[in-house]
């Protein structure tokens, strides 16, 4: 019926071109974001129009956190939604529940993280200095918390015995920096550079400097979505693709911060959502800074960052050795059909992707390739 | 004077009753019967422990005798009737109607068609014969006990029952408030021809109301000791009971029998 | 009871008592403004991105004056019912939402638990044999339930109403349940005489002989409702004055957070009123 001929048709609309419709399963979607900017792209899909020119109307979802968007996506409530990249991988997984196969549709945003420490620490600027302190992440299953695990370890910290990570809402990291609860947090934007205008605290590191180029949200449907609705999954694809090359222009920038700080999106000022997105910034120390990298955008979800995500979940027991990075990653990152979208799209402000499914990066300056990444299928320890 | 003896038919037969809480105990009273006459005016008098409430309250319906029969004109009783009114000993209105509504909440459960101003005007008929016209707005709470007992009598004349069932309904009044009320129901109850069964253990109100004493042993196992006629002539009344002939008498006999140990 | 004149005294005193927290609220917060910022730069464009211009003289980040406080509710309660989209409502409508939640939920609780109650009360084996499990249930807090809920009922809406309806059913049913169970006999008894039916022997005599415990359970419930639904928006959000709260508190405005918390208090205090003039409507004395 009509989803035999959706099925038919899938596979013809996500090789062709955007102007020509193609009849979508569900018009009407419901997506959930978390009011920070790394879901910018999502909403500008949604402001600039661009899902509306795949003919679906979406209706956002502002909810206030990401066990919450997680259980909604699963049950049905949102179509899709804003999520953590290490989320659909550990969902897919399993860990630490029965597993939910979820796919990573695109990337939404690239760096654009920071970690913030309160004043008090201004000069306590080395890490090996920083046992006992306590630092909160938004989520488990987020790039916030595996990279400052990742960046502690680098100077020779236990993330889980020398410091304290406390799992905690974003507008609480400001809330509670103040209050001398916490020392400082790895958080998204803006509320780094809130606490930086807020006097409480300024900006440590920016996660681009920790790893240029890490992938951090993503958006997300559950397989079952996209088995039942293959054209309504390719339009959302290619309305994201687009607010990516929307959101990669440094031009658009400023337009973008203004149409994010409106209350029904992320309800803060412009002049803090602009520092984030721009890279020109003032630092929490007096010191005025320009970053080019600070906040990057691109759609695809590369399955060497997967494949980096899923060791560092595995190197801090969220998830057995056992699984099958590989075989995951492959599995959830949708990278194949993002190309497909993009080289028919065409678009001219977008960058063109790398050539090779798993390009090598950099993490705190130590190489990692995970094209030679052995695949731990049949080698459990 | 009537002639009771030979009364053919009484309204209420109570025969071989006897009741037992638990099989290993003695009976609370057992082998009592009596009958009671239509119009008749009939008190139980005993100490405390007899089963008179007991009693009192099979032929209400409200308890179940272990073995014995007891009939309402001929009928065997099988629980509570609009043909048997109550007044309880401690006065049972409902401390959230109006005096008024107490009695009308009886009215319209004997006449559930009978339309409001009828209800109003017979609720208003039976607060006066007991005398508490001014009353009628107020609360149980706002009342003394003798009103609220007064209310009490009210609302189980208003149902009109063949047998109206009193258990010791002056015990708590006050020695003045009783002869008064005590007065009215005389009254009434000769005015209306009303059986009645009453329970007390007051002498004196005895011998003024009941035409017939069931005078109780002592529990356990109690029996009746002796049913006792008034020899007094039925328009007594309470002011010049105690010069007639006849009363010292009756009241020594009750009082010997109640002082004494009798089993 | 309290002379007139001792209750104007009291009235007297409690707006001298509000006077003072006002003028202290304005003390401590103005001092706080005065403060200067110990990060000085010369470097004018840092002052702009640090928020230092002309046009933003106050820094908005400290806690705000009564009269910032009332120039920002004012802006908020100028348009309460505005409805711009799903993720920006007015504040009022935000309000009607949650009472409406608290409407559905708390309804269903007072069908549910008054009936059961009423049989409860009734029948003392029965409330033994359920007394273990509602002892047990009673005091779990709203914010445990809301992932069991999530889990099983999977619609956000739904969820904050039955976490409203589980939260307000146990005090109903015990008081209830209590009420009945220490009816006195003599008006059974009555009622027996009477030969009332079941439906009138329930209308007349059970329902207001135990309406003061049924309706002190339900003003207790209604409180614990109107608790347990702020939390659940906090926690599940969409709509409602806890969601509210919560996304004012994202974008730490604290001020409409300060009108959101009087909000929820004047509103909490005006359902607790209604349901205390109810009570002393049903209550009697014996």
């Amino acid at each position: 019926m009509a989803s035999t001929l959706g099925a038919a048709l899938s596979g013809i609309a996500t090789q062709s071109h955007a102007a020509v419709p193609y009849p979508v399963e569900k018009k009407a979607l419901k997506i959930g974001f978390v009011p920070i900017s790394c879901a910018a792209p999502l909403i500008m899909a949604q402001a600039k129009g661009y899902f509306q020119d795949e003919g679906i109307t979406v209706e956002l979802r502002k909810t206030p956190g990401w066990a919450l968007i997680r259980d909604n996506l699963l049950n049905g409530s949102f179509d899709a939604s804003h999520l953590l990249s290490p989320m659909p991988l550990a969902l897919s997984a399993g860990a630490g529940h029965t597993p939910h196969p979820v796919r990573a549709v695109t990337m939404q945003n690239i760096n654009g993280q920071a970690i913030t420490l309160a004043l008090k620490h201004r000069e306590r600027r080395d890490p090996r200095d920083w046992k006992g302190m306590t630092f909160a992440i938004p989520f488990e299953f987020s790039m916030h918390n595996l990279m400052l695990r990742a960046y502690l370890a680098h100077y020779g910290l236990d993330p889980d015995h020398d410091v304290t990570l406390r799992v905690t809402a974003p507008p609480e990291m400001v809330a509670n920096l103040r209050a001398g609860n916490i020392d400082g947090f790895l958080g998204p934007e803006p509320f780094n550079q809130r606490a930086v205008i807020n006097e409480i605290g300024f900006l440590h590191i920016l996660t681009a400097e920790i790893w240029d180029g890490h992938p951090c949200c993503a958006l997300g449907m559950t397989e079952e979505f996209i088995a039942e609705n293959p054209n309504t999954y390719a339009a959302v694809q290619r309305a994201m693709i687009r607010a990516a090359a929307f959101m990669h222009k440094m031009e658009n920038r400023l337009e973008a911060a203004q149409i994010l700080s409106k209350p029904e999106y992320l309800n803060h000022s412009e002049l803090v959502i602009r520092q984030g997105l721009t890279g020109h910034y003032a630092d929490g120390l007096g010191n005025v800074k320009n970053n080019l990298h600070r906040a990057e955008f691109s759609p695809f979800p590369y399955y060497s960052s997967g494949v980096w995500m899923m060791e560092q979940m595995q190197r801090w027991g969220y998830i057995p050795r056992s699984v099958d990075s590989r075989n995951i990653v492959e599995q959830v990152f949708l990278l194949p059909d993002v190309r497909r979208q993009a080289t028919a799209l065409a678009l001219a402000d977008l960058p063109s992707p790398e050539n090779t499914n798993y390009p090598d990066f950099q993490v705190l300056g130590v190489p990692f390739t995970a094209s030679t990444y052995p695949s731990t299928q049949g080698t459990k320890p | 004077m009537q002639n009771r003896i030979n009364q053919p038919l009484p309204l209420v037969t109570v025969n071989q009753l006897e009741k037992q809480y638990t099989k290993n105990n003695p009976s609370v009273f057992s082998d009592i019967s009596f009958s009671i006459a239509r119009g008749e005016f009939v008190c139980m008098i005993g100490h405390s422990g007899c089963g008179k409430s007991t009693i009192l309250n099979i032929l209400a319906g409200l308890e179940v005798a272990t073995s014995g029969q007891v009939s309402i004109n001929g009928h065997a009783i099988k629980g509570p009737g609009l043909d048997r009114g109550v007044v309880f000993q401690g006065h049972a209105l409902m401390p959230w109607l109006t005096v008024e509504q107490n009695v009308a909440m009886a009215i319209r459960a004997r006449h559930p068609a009978m339309p409001r101003e009828d209800v109003q005007k017979k609720t208003e008929h039976y607060l006066e014969l007991v005398n508490l016209t001014g009353a009628i707005h107020k609360r149980p709470a706002e009342l003394s006990g003798g009103m609220r007992q007064r209310v009490g009598i009210a609302r189980a004349f208003s149902t009109t029952p063949e047998l109206l069932l009193m258990d010791e309904p002056f015990g708590a009044l006050d020695a003045l408030t009783r002869g008064v009320i005590q007065d009215e129901l005389l009254n009434i109850c000769t005015q209306t021809s009303q059986t009645v069964f009453m329970i007390t253990h007051d002498i004196d109100e005895a011998i003024l109301l009941a035409d017939r004493l069931v005078l109780m042993s002592t529990g356990p196992n109690a029996h009746i000791a002796e049913i006792v006629e008034n020899p007094l002539p039925k328009n007594r009344s309470r002011t010049e009971i105690h010069h007639q002939e006849g009363y010292s008498d009756l009241r020594k006999h009750i009082m010997d029998f109640l002082v004494k140990p009798n089993k | 009871m309290m002379s007139r004149a001792d209750h104007l005294k009291g009235v007297v005193l409690s707006l001298i008592l509000a006077l003072i927290l006002l003028f202290s609220w304005q003390y401590l917060t103005e001092s706080n403004s005065i403060q200067s910022h110990d990060i000085s730069a010369e470097n004018r464009e840092y002052e702009i991105l640090m928020g230092h211009t002309q046009a933003t003289q106050q820094p908005d980040h400290n806690f705000p004056s009564p009269r910032q406080f009332a120039l920002e509710a004012w802006q908020e309660l100028k348009a309460p019912f505005h409805n711009t989209s799903t993720n920006d409502r007015g504040i009022g409508w935000q309000l009607g939402a949650s009472l409406y939640r608290v409407i559905i939920g708390y309804g269903l609780a007072v069908l549910v638990a008054v009936p059961l109650g009423l049989l409860l009360g009734q029948q003392p084996i029965l409330r033994a044999a359920l007394n273990p499990f509602i002892q047990i249930l009673r005091p779990i807090s709203p914010l445990a339930w809301m992932p069991i809920a999530l889990y099983t009922i999977k619609n956000a809406e739904e969820c904050g109403i039955f976490v409203i309806f589980i939260c307000s059913v146990w005090p109903i049913l015990l008081n209830t349940s209590f009420g009945v169970s220490r009816l006195r006999k003599e008006w059974l008894d009555v009622a027996k005489t009477l030969e009332l039916g079941w439906a009138r022997r329930l209308w007349l005599i059970i329902l207001p002989a135990s309406a003061p415990t049924i309706v002190t359970g339900m003003r207790v419930g209604l409180g614990i409702a109107w608790l347990a639904i702020i939390a659940a928006e906090m926690l599940v959000g969409s709509s409602g004055i806890g969601y509210f709260v919560w996304n004012q508190w994202n974008n730490l405005s604290i001020s409409n957070v300060i009108l959101a918390v009087l909000l929820i208090g004047i509103t909490g205090m005006i359902l607790d009123t209604t349901f205390a003039a109810l009570q002393r409507r049903v209550s009697y004395a014996e």
